[in-house]
């Protein structure tokens, strides 16, 4: 049997760990998977103007009980760190990020190197754990042990998505 | 109108209601007027509180969810405004206290102090009611409005400082655990 595509394996994920509100600042790795939950009614995506923001809404649903995962790009993340440091880490709340990155195999633009350079070594300093599936038959694995190490350590989890699984983006 | 007065005329008016509050004086003075389980407080995190009442009030629909922000942190995180429009949250009420300066960390003038207008903006991000009130009357009507109709509603308040209470020690998991129960049917 074919592996499920990798688009389908964490939409799966996010509804088997129910998974239903999605804030999201848009990119072209993460829309693939976004547009889809957008088009599913169970879940419920949040348009956000910047991915701190995002964060804040996923931290949101957290508190009043329910789950919510950030679709974000590399070039972004670093704007995420004021609210994981102070809001998510400090009083333990369970925020899975999702983050297309750029700044590798196949990149064009010489201004998605540095942030995307940066992410892991800021994950690291904050003591979130990441991890990146590589190949298409490893996703759902992938998605479902960190989404079940999130909630249950009460923190938050990346899932890094690298070129090589998702297709580089192509300049326009 | 000053602050405290502000909280509390909404403690006054809610029973099992969320509110989630600011770092700072917005938390301290929350904490000082009435403890309880649906008071979620801050203590960093500076900006994010009107996107926090957001998710809270996407996902407890079926509750008023009240925010008390403040001038410095709203002007950190404007972009909030326009997300909450664009989702609409019927149930959110979003109060600021505008006491025009950054108190916690010595009264610097906020931009509220040279001319931004936070309802103005609001407004104009399409949030759909909107008041800015300066007495305690005007205030307890707008909130007597937003229990009974519809919004998202942002009610910016123009106080007076007078400083705040002590800041309250607790458990910040501890807060956050409890915060999250009442929402367990």
């Amino acid at each position: 049997m074919p592996a499920m595509h990798w688009t389908d394996a964490i939409v799966e994920g996010l509804r088997t760990h129910e998974v239903w509100t999605v804030p999201y600042v848009p990119d072209a790795a993460g829309w693939q998977v976004v547009s889809k939950l957008e088009a599913d009614p169970a879940f419920t995506t949040v348009p956000s103007t910047r991915e701190e923001e995002a964060v804040g809404i996923a931290s949101g649903v957290y508190a009043a009980g329910g789950r919510a995962a950030v679709f974000m790009q590399s070039s972004g993340f670093g704007n995420t760190i004021n609210a994981l440091a102070q809001l998510c880490i400090v009083n333990r709340i369970s925020v899975p990020l999702f983050i297309g990155m750029r700044g590798g195999l196949g990149e064009f633009n010489a201004a998605q190197i540095p942030p995307a350079q940066a992410v892991v070594p800021i994950l690291d300093t904050l003591g979130i754990p990441h991890y990146a599936p590589e190949r298409e038959e490893d996703v759902p694995n992938v998605v479902d042990g960190a989404l079940r190490l999130c909630y249950a350590g009460r923190a938050p989890v990346a899932v890094l998505l690298y070129s090589s699984l998702v297709g580089a983006k192509r300049a326009t | 109108m000053r602050r405290e007065e502000g909280v509390r005329a909404l403690l006054d008016r809610v029973t099992d209601e969320p509110i989630i509050a600011n770092l700072g004086p917005a938390t301290a003075d929350l904490f000082a007027a009435g403890d309880r389980d649906a008071n979620l407080y801050s203590f960093g995190g500076m900006g994010l509180v009107s996107s926090i009442g957001l998710g809270v009030a996407m996902t407890a629909p079926e509750r008023k969810v009240y925010v008390t922000d403040g001038d410095g942190s709203l002007l950190m995180n404007l972009g909030s405004l326009a997300t909450i429009a664009r989702m609409r949250p019927p149930n959110l009420v979003l109060i600021v206290w505008d006491n025009h300066q950054w108190a916690e960390t010595g009264g610097q003038p906020t931009h509220t102090a040279t001319g931004t207008d936070l309802a103005g903006i609001a407004s104009a991000a399409g949030i759909p009611r909107v008041a800015a009130v300066s007495t305690l009357e005007a205030f307890e009507e707008a909130l007597d409005q937003a229990a009974h109709e519809d919004g998202p509603w942002c009610i910016v308040a123009d106080v007076e400082e007078r400083g705040r209470p002590a800041r309250p020690i607790l458990d910040i998991e501890a807060n956050l655990l409890r915060f999250r129960r009442t929402f367990e049917a």
